[in-house]
């Protein structure tokens, strides 16, 4: 907790009451970001300058059930929202209105707005990945593509679809040709998957496990680049000779130099070169399991979500005792790669 | 009346630190006291507003210096909002906290914060006669009869409404005597089915294990639903690697599988919980946690398919409205172990099969059972609907 210094961060004024399931930044504005939580709302935030301008709560909404998704459209003027009441939702962060769009058959668990075709994939613990088309007001729903297990993250680069699901499958997909996956994959980490994230310049993606570990993975079936991928130990700690193992909640990817950020329950935050694998920076810890993390879009800041993860049942909601907390700090050097 | 309820319900309280109150006067006196004391001489101010100014003119300190408000929650503690009582609480907090009140309560959405007029006129209109017997079947489905006549009306009803009717209610095919029975779906009148304990209540929610050599294969799970094999086609999946003998997901400590879960189907070698004799059903369960599909098809007798499908056709589309805080594993042959580690390790996430938000969602605090009230996500099949018409009551007006 020492070290944790709060002064370097601009805080969100009315965080969520309930723990924090993702936080985005929107396309366009590099200060405008949603928040969705288990409180059932999702949050739009204009986020200030720490020590100039506070920040600012610009909109809420209301669900009828814990939010665990949500996303920015293309142009940053809608936001869309998908959790445990099953329904896709379309948040007109102008008028504050929201529209269904429709629903899954359970509980959503991720989604990623495609730019290129102006598409929502949904993914669910029903087991489908869902295209919604947001811009035609009816029959929005396009099309429903089956998967093997419950989709636990999904995330797209270009016409690249990465689809995470549970028992450690990966799916990947051409967004172009969903009828069947373009490869199928196990993970090559041996514990349940918990995060995704794909590189901004499309070689590859990262993913996490609850077992503090992180595997980078490349597109390119050919044996030369398989052979590059690699998996690696963090977010752990030695205690008194036992090993203390969290899980990796959030990855995000600097949208620029192509470095990631991983998040822990650990309460930890780092950045990673996985070109050279290095650790660039871990940023003092902060003072609660670590849910989300987000870069903007012009990469020139990084947004924390603290709070419970539910690592471990209800109990550990009132042991670990962790108020929700969003702050937004501006990012350096500690980002780029070394070289 | 409505308005005296909801009185009783939402009490005053503290914007700043969400405490409740007697009554307003009560409430006034704890914001002086608790959030409008000045830090700096025994002075009480009346508001957040009065405050700011009482330090910036006495104490010359300048706006931006200003302590924060006492003893408020975070983001309350402002000067911004303008709070006297109950006065000026800004509109989505007090949504918000009717919210989070009626979930304490155990409330159905809405029940508060949302104008209770409507009510009394539902319960004053003449019902009509499709309501009478929707009713009585309903009745029935909870009597546990179900006779192939309304059977029949159930599954031709299927689009209608009465599949908004909780889970709980859901018929699951009568276990049978293999001798044939009477009359299909009718219990003797008076005497427990075989298969039950004496004194149980009708449908314990694990009747007495499972017949020996196993669950019979076919026997599917609860939810998910739309993917769920039809009932006699799953294939009996070999035991997963490492699992046989014991239960496939060992439950993490602090997380209770609730009463009346039942292993995956299919896998073989189940032995139950330690604690629960393999013989007697486990501890009362609410009837809610009864999985249609775990009555055994393997007791009804070969004889009797056609109202054994006619009950089970519906029931999986059933299923996708009403769900239940239970958690199975839509494959078991995918079930997952955690391998052994080499050090001593307190590995925080210790579920393989089901992820920490998974099991969150069944907790009864987030679950979202979905219910016919639950119009805007009704469309299970979302193809066949026109949505249009929904949509205007699918907004969340809170």
């Amino acid at each position: 907790m020492s070290g944790f210094d709060e002064a370097s961060y601009t805080t969100v004024p009315s965080p969520p009451f309930d723990s924090i399931s993702s936080i985005r930044f929107s396309p366009t504005n590099p200060d405008r970001m949603l928040v969705s939580a288990w409180d059932t709302t999702v949050r739009l935030y204009e986020v200030g300058e720490a020590g100039a301008k506070p920040s600012a709560l610009q909109a809420k909404f209301d669900h009828r059930a814990a939010v665990l998704a949500c996303a920015f459209s293309a142009d940053g003027s809608k936001g869309y929202s998908g959790g445990l009441d099953t329904s896709v939702r379309e948040l007109d962060l102008a008028s504050e209105k929201i529209t269904n769009l429709g629903a899954h058959n359970d509980s959503i668990s991720s989604m990623t707005y495609v730019r290129s075709t102006n598409a929502l994939i949904t993914g669910s613990w029903d087991r489908t990945i869902r295209f919604w088309d947001v811009r035609s007001p009816t029959g929005s729903h396009i099309a429903s593509h089956n998967t093997p297990e419950r989709i636990y993250a999904l995330d797209h680069v270009n016409n690249t679809l990465v689809v995470a699901m549970a028992s450690r499958l990966f799916h990947i997909y051409d967004i172009r040709k969903m009828d069947v996956p373009a490869q199928e994959r196990e993970s090559s980490l041996k514990y349940m998957t918990r995060s995704l994230a794909c590189m901004p310049d499309g070689q590859g993606y990262a993913t996490a496990s609850v077992e503090g570990r992180i595997a980078v993975e490349y597109f390119d079936p050919a044996p030369q680049i398989q052979e590059k991928k690699y998996a690696f130990k963090c977010h752990r700690q030695t205690i008194h000779d036992v090993d203390h193992v969290w899980p990796v909640n959030s990855l995000a990817f600097h949208p620029t130099y192509n470095t990631f950020a991983s998040a822990g329950s650990d309460g930890t935050v780092s950045i990673w070169d996985h070109k050279v694998k290095k650790r660039l920076r871990q940023y003092p810890k902060y003072p609660g399991s670590v849910a989300s993390v987000a870069f903007n879009c012009d990469g020139t800041k990084i947004a924390v979500g603290i709070s419970y993860t539910w690592d471990e049942g209800e109990q550990g909601m009132k042991t670990q005792n962790i108020t929700p907390w969003v702050g937004v700090r501006k990012v350096g050097d500690e980002v780029k790669p070394k070289s | 009346m409505a308005k005296k309820k909801n009185k009783q319900l939402i009490r005053p309280w503290c914007w700043y630190c969400e405490r409740e109150f007697e009554d307003e006067k009560v409430l006034m006196q704890h914001q002086k006291a608790k959030h409008f004391k000045c830090g700096l001489c025994p002075r009480r101010l009346n508001t957040a507003g009065g405050l700011a100014v009482h330090i910036q003119q006495v104490h010359k300190l300048e706006p931006e210096n200003l302590p924060r408000i006492d003893n408020a929650l975070p983001g309350r503690d402002g000067y911004e909002v303008e709070i006297f009582g109950m006065e000026g609480i800004p509109a989505p907090d007090v949504a918000d906290y009717k919210r989070r009140k009626e979930i304490e309560l155990g409330l159905a959405a809405g029940s508060i914060s949302q104008p209770q007029a409507k009510r009394p006129k539902i319960e004053n209109r003449v019902i009509s006669e499709d309501d009478l017997r929707r009713q009585l079947q309903e009745h029935r489905a909870l009597m546990g009869l179900s006779n192939p006549e309304s059977s029949t009306q159930l599954s031709e009803a299927s689009s209608g409404s009465i599949f908004g009717a909780p889970q709980t209610y859901a018929v699951p095919p009568s276990p049978m005597p293999p001798g044939g029975p009477p009359m299909p779906g009718q219990f003797p009148p008076g005497l427990p089915p075989p298969g039950m304990m004496p004194g149980m209540p009708p449908f314990p929610p694990f009747p007495g294990g499972f017949p020996p050599g196993g669950p019979p294969p076919g026997m599917i799970p609860p939810f998910p639903p739309s993917q769920g094999f039809p009932p006699g086609m799953a294939p009996p999946f070999p035991p997963p690697p490492g699992v046989a003998g014991m239960p496939p997901f060992p439950p993490p400590p602090g997380f209770m599988p609730p009463p009346g879960m039942a292993p995956p189907p299919g896998t073989p070698g189940f032995s139950p919980p330690p604690g629960v004799p393999g013989a007697s059903p486990p501890v009362p369960a609410p009837p809610q946690f009864v999985p249609a599909q775990m009555q055994p098809p393997a007791m009804a007798p070969p004889s009797g398919p056609p109202p054994q499908s006619q009950q089970q056709q519906p029931r999986p589309e059933q299923t996708g409205r009403v769900r239940q805080p239970v958690l199975v594993l839509p494959d078991p042959s995918r079930a997952q172990t955690n391998q052994d580690f080499k050090k001593p390790t307190d590995l925080k996430v210790k579920d393989a099969n089901f992820s920490p938000d998974e099991q969150r969602a069944v907790h009864p605090k987030y679950f979202c059972a979905q219910t016919s009230h639950n119009q805007d996500s009704s469309s299970s099949s979302l193809a066949d609907q026109p949505r249009g018409q929904k949509r205007a009551r699918a907004e969340d007006f809170l």
